[in-house]
């Protein structure tokens, strides 16, 4: 939920705030760090005596964090963390860490996101943690390779996984035995969800209630998903060049647009109206792609009706994109060993333990998930998990923020039906490969 | 700029000229200490607003990293301006805008010449009524009108649905978005627009009316010929205010559009656009030479406005 | 201008970039509270309302086309306030009452917790002091440079007047998301993000308030002005003794425009504030919209709590607010 970065508009403003804090960076700082940090990195004394500032920004894992900060002290008594809370999501953090980037005054340790993670570490912001690796203070076997992949920018790795995120399919119990179609399950296909989702919104017409819907005013649970399940790509390994015109990719938009067209899918004027989200907690959507941080929401609103299964397998798979924070470390970091140090343990399986026990995040160390699967007890969470093994990493690049602007303002055409899907798609593919170059 | 900026000059304004005008004569220059006076404010506005104007202008041909930096590309940015068709689109779009709410206008003299009869009852809480739109939150409204307008369960579609009619989702599809958020744009004006007028109307002398009303002239036909030529001034003044305020239409899209939205491109204005690129897509460069183009526009149509406003605007 | 930030629907839009003039009649006595005893031609006393119905009012024709106006101003006044009534419905009531069809008219039960919720949703009691604090500001600030530098423009000769008031009219047109990029550079230079300094330092400069103020000094008389300078007081004395009380009407009409504007001015505040303390409710509202999108009793609760204190204001002060509006445009 916290790292749910690419939805609702208010995103923009982080934009804004970011946009414009970086233009003063240019005086900044670049070249330091590098060398250092290349060295194997050695635990520094137990004495060590330090300040560091550890910035996050979601309030409802600071206990969590502050019990972590606790940990770490059994073994660093004399490091001094603390955590800096900036609240509202995404926004105003970006902001906040953007200014400092410019003013070389970031926090010895920070949380980090996929859209963020290319443009911190190409513009030299971010320290490598190669050190902590070749130093086995952290091992990259013990997490999600995709989020390993996300934080590894051009050969060096730049963020210790934190936690992740997966998309499922979420189903409405009551509405499918109401409508008598038999429930979801781990093994369906997209034609299952179709046909499945074509008797519900008949059954259900003229209620308002639809069959199935995603959230198609942002990728990550919806097409990016679907995409990647018919063989296409959102952008090419090395982020230089746009998916979008690939058959499989076109075919996974194309799922979205079929979904409205044959009206399973609310339109996307009304799901623009109505997120899928709301729609499906208020009992509107018997069936929804979703994060798994609205695991937490849907059980409150649906309760036992809630059901969870694997994605739908596509034409190639059934995979879903994940995305994960990280903990990273500035590049010109006053206090490089104590900071390593403090990183080091966040990566470590005690860390992620006590993340797991507040059920709010599934923590990224392999293993420490169980207590987040036993949090909702009344539905089976570990299709999250499986999802991770083979997930696709979250696509990014250098200025993310610019081609994600181009699918908001393009796609919504190709899902409404007012252009050809497959247009659209290599509209939007030359149109974000020519970002794409503006970024070296 | 300075003669033309000046608002429809009543009696009292030329009376007042004529008055500095005097003293003017009487002493060429005041030495520094008008400086002591304009310094702060003059410097304040020089750096705020003119320089920023000025770096725009220089930004408009240059190409920004992401992380700071500039590049000067020449004219690549004005090219690219002149081939991108939502500019077009945009201006149309923001043009379809201020016509709407323009018809405000007409709705406030209306509305004015009622509230504004002699010794009707309630005026002032009429009055109040029409104004507290006005002074409300646009952030706040904004959210309110979304619920409003909301194509499941908005109580406009929920009225609509009384006479069997199926209302759009108002705010998503194309050509409805936009004058959702124009009604939003007269909605917030017309208390504006109709105090100002109400003002100009407390202006007319009444033995006007009394005459005409000796002569038979009906109630309609007062308004027509006394009324409304009499307010040209104030009409005039709410017209220039309606059309700038148009040109930088923002936050009202900003607020009620969301993202991802299908009737963006013909919904959003040019100082959107400019937005957009600027702090969403990182392309400042090109986001400044949009910049230009609104500062050009602004300036055409304020002293076209001018300009024709000495065909229909009648002086007392 | 930043006076605009992000007020660009016309309606708040307009209170800053109408060309203005609205001097006082030369030797009219500029005392009024209300507005209405400032003379106007054609017209030298206020209208009794009495008096017109004495005089025409008699008539039953005139009688029948007054219940027609009631009945006109009456619905669209209603229609004009229905959005405040039905936001004031959707804070009492729960969400789901919220999305129901067809709309709640009245909650089953009433959610005042709703408001209670707020306060754990943002930080309404820091944020408020925010903006009341920039609120303060930057009217002390527009009243006394803009009306200093408006009493030189208006009354004063020096070089370049001409020239520098064409410009800084000029400036008065230009949408605000303009000034963005290159204001946030200067705050940031000087090291002031994050604070209220950061938030005020372009707004307490107005080119509006410049011209709003030099067309009140334009309409002053000269005699009490060439009095005091055979008294021989320096233009510092004449200004602040003399001239600035006299213009007291227009020094009204820029403290409300500024106000409203200073209270509901959002994008400029966003982008130099990053933690929730330092930020205006503006910004405070922005952020809750975007952490309980959905939550659509809690944003109309905020937004009404935003809003509250200047309706207030406006209630107890409507006469002067709408005098000085309307003041702002013409005579």
């Amino acid at each position: 939920m916290n790292h749910n970065v690419t939805r609702r508009s208010f995103l923009s403003f982080a934009a804004a705030g970011a946009a414009v804090v970086s233009l003063a960076a240019c005086g900044g700082n670049s070249a330091a760090g590098g060398s250092a940090a290349k060295a194997a990195y050695a635990a520094p004394a137990k004495d060590l005596s330090a300040e560091l500032s550890y910035a996050i920004w979601d309030a409802a894992q600071k206990p969590a964090m502050q019990k972590i900060v606790t940990e770490f002290n059994k073994q660093y008594p004399n490091i001094l963390v603390t955590i800096d809370v900036t609240p509202s999501k995404g926004s105003a953090y970006w902001t906040k860490i953007q200014t400092q980037a410019s003013s070389n005054t970031l926090p010895d340790v920070f949380w980090m996101n996929g859209p963020h993670i290319k443009l911190y570490a190409q513009n030299n912001q971010l320290m490598p943690l190669d050190g902590l690796v070749s130093g086995k203070a952290v091992d990259t076997a013990h997490y999600p390779k995709a989020l390993v992949d996300l934080y590894t920018v051009n050969g060096a790795f730049y963020g210790v996984p934190k936690d992740f995120d997966t998309s499922a399919l979420f189903y409405n119990k009551a509405l499918f035995k109401e409508a008598g179609v038999s429930e979801p399950t781990s093994s369906w296909t997209w034609d299952d969800v179709k046909s499945a989702g074509a008797k519900l919104s008949k059954f259900y017409q003229g209620k308002g209630v639809y069959g199935y819907a995603g959230d198609l005013t942002g990728g990550q649970t919806s097409y990016y998903n679907t995409m990647i399940e018919a063989g296409g790509t959102i952008i090419s390994a090395d982020g230089k060049k746009s998916g979008y015109d690939t058959a499989g990719s076109i075919a996974g938009l194309q799922f979205w647009r079929d979904l409205i067209e044959s009206g399973v899918s609310p339109s996307m004027q009304q799901l623009t109206d109505t997120s899928s989200s709301d729609m499906f907690t208020s009992r509107k959507l018997a069936m929804t792609m979703d994060g798994s941080w609205t695991v937490g929401p849907a059980q409150k609103a649906l309760g036992d009706d809630l059901g969870i299964v694997s994605l739908p397998k596509g034409p190639k798979s059934n995979q879903s994109v994940i995305h994960g924070l990280a903990n990273v470390i500035p590049a010109n970091a006053k206090n490089p060993a104590a900071a390593q140090a403090f990183v080091a343990f966040l990566g470590t399986q005690d860390a992620a333990k006590i993340q797991a026990e507040t059920g709010t995040v599934i923590p990224a160390f392999n293993g420490t998930q169980d207590a987040w699967v036993k949090a909702v007890p009344s539905v089976d969470l570990t299709v999250f998990l499986d999802l991770a093994k083979d997930a696709s990493p979250y696509p990014a690049s250098a200025n993310t923020a610019a081609w994600n602007e181009l699918e908001n303002t393009l796609l919504p055409q190709a899902f409404a039906g007012t252009k050809p899907v497959a247009d659209v798609a290599k509209d939007l593919a030359s149109q974000m490969n020519a970002a794409l170059a503006k970024e070296s | 700029m300075k003669a033309q900026i000046l608002t429809p000059a009543s009696k009292s304004v030329r009376a007042a000229q004529a008055a500095g005008d005097r003293r003017n004569g009487k002493s060429k220059s005041d030495g520094w200490w008008p400086w002591l006076f304009v310094v702060p404010t003059v410097a304040g506005i020089g750096v705020f607003y003119l320089w920023p104007i000025v770096q725009t202008f220089y930004y408009s041909f240059t190409k920004w990293g992401v992380f700071g930096g500039t590049k000067f590309i020449g004219l690549d940015n004005y090219v690219r301006l002149f081939a991108d068709s939502t500019i077009p689109q945009s201006i149309l779009n923001t043009l379809i805008y201020t016509v709407v709410v323009l018809l405000g206008i007409p709705i406030a003299v209306i509305l004015a010449s009622l509230i504004e009869r002699p010794g009707l009852r309630f005026a002032a809480l009429y009055r109040t009524l029409y104004f507290i739109p006005y002074i409300t939150m646009p952030a706040a409204v904004g959210i309110v009108w979304r619920l409003i307008y909301n194509g499941d369960f908005g109580p406009i579609n929920w009225f609509l649905g009384l006479f069997g009619i199926q209302g759009p989702y108002w705010t998503s599809t194309p050509g409805f978005a936009l004058l959702a958020v124009a009604t939003v744009g007269l909605w917030m004006s017309l208390g504006f627009n109709l105090i100002i007028i109400s003002a100009g109307l407390r202006e007319i002398p009444r033995e006007l009316f009394e005459a005409a009303e000796m002569d038979g002239a009906s109630r309609v036909r007062q308004f027509f010929s006394i009324t409304v030529p009499l307010l040209t001034p104030s009409i005039f003044f709410v017209t220039i205010v309606t059309v700038i305020s148009g040109f930088q239409l923002f936050d009202l899209l900003y607020v009620m559009m969301g993202k991802a939205n299908l009737a963006m491109p013909q919904t959003q204005s040019l100082v959107y656009i400019f937005y957009n690129q600027a702090f969403l897509q990182n392309d400042k460069g090109y986001a400044a030479a949009i910049g230009i183009l609104i500062l050009v526009i602004i300036a055409l149509l304020t002293a076209f406005q001018f300009r024709i406003q000495k065909r229909w605007v009648n002086y007392v | 201008m930043s006076e605009s930030m992000l007020s660009t629907q016309s309606g708040v839009e307009s209170r800053r970039s109408g060309p203005v003039a609205d001097p006082p009649q030369a030797g009219g006595a500029p005392t009024g509270r209300d507005g209405k005893s400032r003379s106007t031609k054609g017209r030298g006393t206020p209208r009794p309302a009495g008096k017109n119905r004495g005089t025409k009012g008699a008539k039953g024709g005139k009688q029948g086309s007054n219940v027609l106006a009631h009945c006109v101003l009456a619905i669209g006044g209603l229609a004009m306030i229905s959005p405040l009534l039905y936001q004031i419905v959707m804070s009492l009531s729960t969400n789901a009452e919220v999305q129901s069809t067809p709309p709640t008219l009245w909650p089953s039960v009433v959610q005042w917790h709703n408001f209670a919720d707020v306060f754990t949703s943002m930080n309404f009691g820091s944020q408020l002091w925010v903006t009341v604090a920039i609120t303060v500001i930057r009217v002390i600030g527009q009243v006394l440079l803009c009306s200093m530098a408006g009493y030189a423009f208006a009354r004063m000769q020096f070089r370049f007047k001409g020239l520098i008031l064409a410009v800084v009219l000029s400036i008065i047109m230009v949408p605000s998301q303009l000034f963005l990029i290159p204001q946030y550079q200067i705050i940031q230079n000087l090291g002031w993000l994050n604070s209220i300094a950061g938030i005020v330092a372009p707004g307490i400069f107005s080119a509006f308030g410049l011209f709003l103020m030099r067309q009140f000094f334009m309409g002053l008389p000269d005699e009490l002005e060439d009095a005091a300078r055979l008294d021989g007081a320096n233009p510092f004395q004449i200004f602040f003794r003399v001239m600035l009380p006299l213009a007291a009407n227009g020094l009204w009409a820029l403290v409300i425009i500024t106000v409203l504007w200073s209270w509901n001015d959002l994008l400029w505040p966003l982008v130099v504030t990053s933690t929730a303390n330092a930020a205006p409710l503006s910004v405070g509202l922005s952020n809750l919209q975007g952490e309980h999108a959905n939550n659509y009793p809690i944003l109309m609760a905020a937004s009404l709590m935003a809003m509250a204190p200047i309706l207030i204001m406006f209630l107890l002060m409507q006469k002067r607010v709408m005098a000085g509006i309307g003041r702002s445009g013409l005579k």
